[in-house]
This record gives C-alpha cells, structure tokens and sequence, in this order.
C-alpha cells in the first residue's frame, strides 16, 4: 500500500503519526468546531484535541481519544501546531463530501516538528492525495479554569430535544439567557429578539432530562453569536451536558458517536455576557 | 382573549397562518363572539385573507375582558414574520405539541403563545403587538351571479401546471367550461411565453351556476395558500366570481372554521366606458336597497350577530373608473369594484379615471357615505371598522 511504504523512511523524522481507516471519524466532529479559521492542533498520549477560540470568550474543543485511531505515535509528550482548520477539512474532504456506500477515505497524518507542514495522505480506492498544511506558532488556549468541583449547577439532557429549541432560536437575539434552578422553572433557555421575548422551559422531570443537579437559581446570558456555533455539535451528538460554575462561565459537552459507534467529545466553554441577578 | 387548542388543531390554525402569509406581512387577530378570526391584506390591497375559528375549534375560548365600556376586544396587528417561524414546521407541531395556549396581555402588551410539548417541555412566545382598527371585507357573495364549487384537489390539480413565478392566470366561465389559463401582459400574440391552458366541464364541480359568462384574471400566488389549506382539510372550495374587475371569493369551510380569501380582478380591457353599464346597475340599483337590509351574509349566521361586531364597512361605489392608460403599471392592473350594489352610489360618473388606482381599500367608515356622497371616492371592498357604531346604515350587510 503506498501509504505504508512512504511513512517507512519518514518514520524516524515524524513527532506525530495517526492512521484512520475512515477520515470522516476526524472530519465529522471537525465540522462540528468549525467557526474560526485557525485551530490548535494539541496532540498527547490520550489523543488528539483541536481547540478554536471566539473573541477570548469562546472555546470549542474536540477530542479524538488515541484508541479511536489505528495508529497513533507520539515521539514526544506533547505535540503542539496551529493550522488552518477551513483548509484541512477540505483536503480530509478531497474525494468529496458524501462518500459512496461502503467507501471511506483512509488517512495518514504525519507531522514533523516545529516549523514543518502538517502532511495527509488520502486514499480512496487506490487514489492517494498528498497534502502538505503549512502550520504555524500555536497561540496559548485560554485557560478557562472550569473544574468540575466548582460546578454550580448541571443537567444531561438528551440532544433530540435541544436540537428543535436550537433551531428555533430566534437569531434576531443578541444573546442567550440560560436559567437553571432547583425550582421553576428549572432549565430555561431565553430569547430577546425584534419581534419579542421566548422561552424554552424543561422540567426536571422530563424524560429527556437524564440528569438534574442545580443547586442554585442561576441565569447567566451569553452573546448569541459565540453559541450559535455548537448548534453544530449538537447536531451530530446524542447527549449533552450543560453546566455553569459560580462565576457563569457555561460548559457544554456533547457526547458524538462515530461511523463506527465510537464515542468522542466536544466541548464548548462560553463566559457569561454579563452577571444577572442571582434569584 | 384567551384560547387553548387541542395538539390535533394546532396544526390547522398553523396551516391557516401559512396559507394567510402567502397574502400578507401582517396578521391581525381578532377575537370575537363568534370565534377568533385571523385576517390579512396585502401591500397593495389587492387580496384580502380570513380564517375564522369558531369556539367550538378550541378547547377553552373566551374574548375580550370586561371593562367600564362593557366587554372590550382587543384587536391586534402581529407581524407575519414574527408568527410564522413559530408555525413553520408543522410536522415538528404534530409530533409535539400537546396543546397550544394564545392570550392577550394587555398588562404587558404582549400576545403570549405557549406550546405545552412532549417531554415536559414548555415553548412560550411574547411577542409585540399594534392595537389596530378591526380589518374587514365586504363581499356580497350571494349576489355573485357564478358559483363554482370543487374539491380542493380538483384546484390543486389544476393550478399546479401553472409554474410558480406565474404571477397572473384568466379563468374564463361560460355554461359549457371553465377555463384556466395563464395570464400574459400584452395580450395574446405575445409569442416569447409557454402558454398554458385547460378546460373542465361543468359537471366536474360539485356545484356549478353560472348568471353571467365571464373572463376574470387574478394573481395565483395568493391563491395558492388557501388551496394548500383545503387540500391538507380536504374540504371543497367554493369559488364566487362575476364580471371582470369585480372581486374573486374563494372560500372553504367546515363545522369549525371558515377560510376566505378575495383578490381583486383586472378590469375588462374592452370597456372604456368611464362607467360600468349603467342598465344593469339601475335595475340592481333598488334591489339592492332592499336586498342590503336583508342581506344574509354567506359567511355569518344570523344577523344578531353583526352587532357584536364593531361597526360594519359600507360598500361604495359599484362601478370603478377605468384606468385607459396604456401603460399599466402593475398597480393600476388591479381595480376592484365591489359588486355588492349600494344605496348610496347610484351615479355612474366617478372622478377622473386615469389617475385613481381603484383597489381593495381599507378606510374607516365615515358619515358621509351615508348620504351617496362617496361617489367621489374609489370603491371600497374592505374597510377598517368605525368605533361608532355605524351599522344602522347597513343592517345586515356581509362581512367577512
């Protein structure tokens, strides 16, 4: 096979190597961070993480774990690169969006190190595509100090009923109120638009909540325009979590299942537009 | 005003709004006693549309709250665009949504619409709204010398040969056929356009009376709204028509709901006559005296009811002068005359043709219609509503 022969003599030079049977593993839930033209491309023992970044008040970040690969090789601890993220979705894209019944691309990645391009190697049946992505310094991801042990509130919900609230949203609002409370309303998503205000009410009895822990009322707004963009995530995601630390900074995690049933996360962080009255 | 409908009717009342968004921009909601009537016009008064929900389409109705002026309605002026995307898919309504709640807030100027879904989940619309005059019609239907009467399908079937920018078609009535065609400006001999045609026999339609063979040409595309509306019912389509320039009615009903939409017609090119015909409107003229005062309106029931209703429009002039002007500017296409023959115009000679683009106005009724003065006014086919009550003028007439 043409990829196997040419990595054998890359092989000593390259930091990073991952193999995919199927681009679309990586391609999918790229497409589903995809709001920015940049993205940092962070590569560890545990698998690949791509974050991009909105107005330093935004961060969506995605995860593909090492085991989702059918190689993944690190000759460091970290690997690190900035790319243009708009690009290399088009070459992961190169035999065209919407594969044939039962073909997948395979891809080859190969980095060598600080200042040498991204490389892909493509196939589909038996035509190789070499791309070579310049990459560039990596900016330093916000740090947006999310830890789980100061998580106000949190609900699971499933993403079927998020997914008609999202697409309803009236885009007319420069923001997005979200309310969760251990009473009434409970989870609340809020519009201010032109024509009006609405409001989008789950109980934490509804079955599509797997999950209800709010401690306390809290509503937190969050400009329209930096969220909008996961409504990508949950698309192709069946479950989410959305939670709020004390400080209103928003964490959604989406869990995403693959071609193939694999399981990888995205995850949006958003800081709240500006503080509401705590109820 | 405050009404609930059951998961089952939602989908109706949004088909009525999708059906009155292909004429308007805006929707006005009037609740009334005899049920909740949603209504719009078009920018160039040309094509007047209204859905009329009985109480008995809703699970809970009331109207109106009570005031020192006793019991007050509020009418209100929503934008299309603001209501429609809450409508607009109506699979996702089906699915859903269990019930769906519309009040008036007078306390916060809102009109709330609340879906209560599936799953525990609540969908709540505020939405702004325009106090607004009452917007109505007057057709006389039954004076309509044709009627047509088909299954909504026979339409559908008919209208859709006809490609979507078709703005224009001619449907022509003799005792022999119907036919329907595409409408081209300029005239037959235009050579650059697909012309397309058909014909139907009168035994076609469930019901069919002709009085008066006739070429009338309307705009299709705020037609289509209600045909989709009644195919999705399967609920026959009466048509009312008469001489060309006279308004188009197409109607559906069912126990529950009433669906209306007229369109003005163009003006018969041949006439050039300042004024219509005048032997026979003189004949129709006394008739129609008495028949206004006894005037049972297609579209009510009985004629208690009119005085629930804030004042009534008073039809105007019969006749529309004709715009002889070559060069037809879309708007001066679309003359409506109201055929509804009036007591108080009885002259033919109307002012100066040329520069009165006659069409469905909206005006509020004045006193000066009362003595024949509105000659001198273009022929109103729908008016806004007086707060006085002036239907001491008009007792009886047809309103939609």
């Amino acid at each position: 096979m043409p990829l196997s022969t040419q990595s054998q003599s890359e092989d000593v030079q390259d930091v990073l190597v991952a193999n995919l049977d199927n681009a679309r593993s990586l391609s999918n839930i790229l497409k589903a961070i995809t709001c920015k033209d940049h993205a940092i491309f962070t590569a560890t023992a545990n698998g690949l993480k791509v974050t991009v970044e909105d107005c330093k008040c935004m961060q969506a970040n995605a995860f593909i774990q090492a085991d989702i690969f059918q190689e993944f090789t690190l000759k460091d601890d970290i690997v690190v690169f900035q790319i243009n993220l708009t690009v290399l979705l088009d070459c992961l894209n190169i035999f065209g969006g919407t594969p044939a019944a039962g073909v997948s691309t395979a891809l080859r990645m190969c980095y060598r190190g600080y200042g040498y391009p991204l490389t892909l190697f493509l196939e589909e049946g038996g035509v190789v595509t070499v791309c070579k992505i310049n990459t560039s310094e990596p900016e330093e991801p916000i740090d947006f100090e999310f830890s789980s042990s100061n998580v106000t509130n949190k609900v699971i919900l499933l993403s079927e009923s998020l997914k008609e609230a999202f697409s309803e949203l009236d885009l007319t609002s420069e923001v997005l109120e979200i309310t969760m409370s251990p009473s009434q309303p409970y989870f609340r998503l809020s519009t201010f638009g032109n024509s009006g205000n609405a409001h989008y009410d789950y109980s934490k009895d509804s079955d599509m909540m797997e999950l209800f822990q709010c401690n306390r009322t809290q509503t937190n707004r969050y400009k329209m325009s930096l969220l909008k963009p996961s409504t990508k995530a949950l698309a192709i995601s069946c479950k989410v979590s959305v939670r709020t630390d004390s400080r209103g900074v928003l964490s959604l995690q989406y869990l995403v299942r693959n071609d193939d049933g694999q399981i990888c996360f995205v995850e949006y962080f958003c800081c709240p537009d500006e503080e509401v009255e705590e109820g | 005003m405050n009404c609930v409908i059951e998961g089952n009717c939602v989908k109706a009342f949004g088909k009525a709004i999708h059906a009155l968004s292909r004429i308007g921009d805006e929707l006005w909601l009037d609740p009334m006693v005899k049920g909740l009537a949603l209504r719009s016009v078009n920018s160039s008064h040309s094509a007047y549309g209204c859905f009329l929900f009985s109480p008995l389409f809703f699970q809970e109705y009331s109207f109106g709250s009570a005031s020192k002026h006793g019991k007050e309605t509020i009418k209100c002026k929503l934008l299309m665009k603001s209501v429609l995307p809450l409508f607009r898919c109506l699979t996702s309504i089906e699915r859903s949504v269990e019930r769906c709640r519309i009040s008036v807030s007078t306390a916060t100027d809102r009109v709330v619409i609340q879906f209560f879904c599936r799953h525990g989940i609540i969908k709540t619309h505020n939405m702004h709204f325009q106090e607004s005059e009452a917007l109505q019609a007057v057709f006389a239907s039954h004076l309509c010398p044709n009627v047509l009467r088909a299954p909504a399908r026979l339409l559908a079937d008919m209208v859709m040969h006809f490609p979507p920018f078709q703005e224009e078609i001619t449907l022509s009535i003799t005792a022999m056929t119907v036919t329907l065609r595409n409408y081209q400006e300029g005239g037959k001999g235009h050579m650059k356009t697909l012309c397309t045609e058909m014909s139907l026999h009168p035994d076609e339609f469930d019901y069919f009376q002709i009085g008066l063979d006739s070429d009338i040409t309307f705009c299709l595309k705020e037609l289509r709204g209600i045909l989709s509306f009644a195919e999705y019912h399967s609920l026959p389509v009466s048509i009312y028509l008469g001489a060309a320039g006279k308004p188009v009615c197409f109607s559906v009903d069912d126990m529950v709901l009433e669906g209306t939409v007229l369109l003005a017609t163009l003006m018969d090119s041949e006439s050039n006559d300042h004024s219509q015909p005048t032997e026979p409107r003189s004949p129709t003229t006394p008739r129609g005296v008495n028949s206004s005062a006894q005037a049972v309106d297609a579209f009510e029931g009985p004629s208690s009811m009119h005085h629930d209703i804030p004042a009534e429009m008073v039809a105007s002039s019969q006749g529309s002068p004709v715009i002889n002007s070559p060069n037809r500017m879309h708007q001066n296409m679309w003359p409506a005359c109201l055929s509804l023959p009036g007591s108080a115009c009885t002259s033919a000679n109307t002012s100066p043709a040329s520069t009165k683009i006659c069409s469905l106005l909206f005006k509020a009724v004045s006193s000066k219609q009362d003595d024949g003065a509105c000659a001198a006014q273009p022929p109103v086919l729908a008016c806004y509503s007086d707060e006085e009550n002036t239907d001491d003028n008009q007792p009886g007439s047809p309103s939609l």
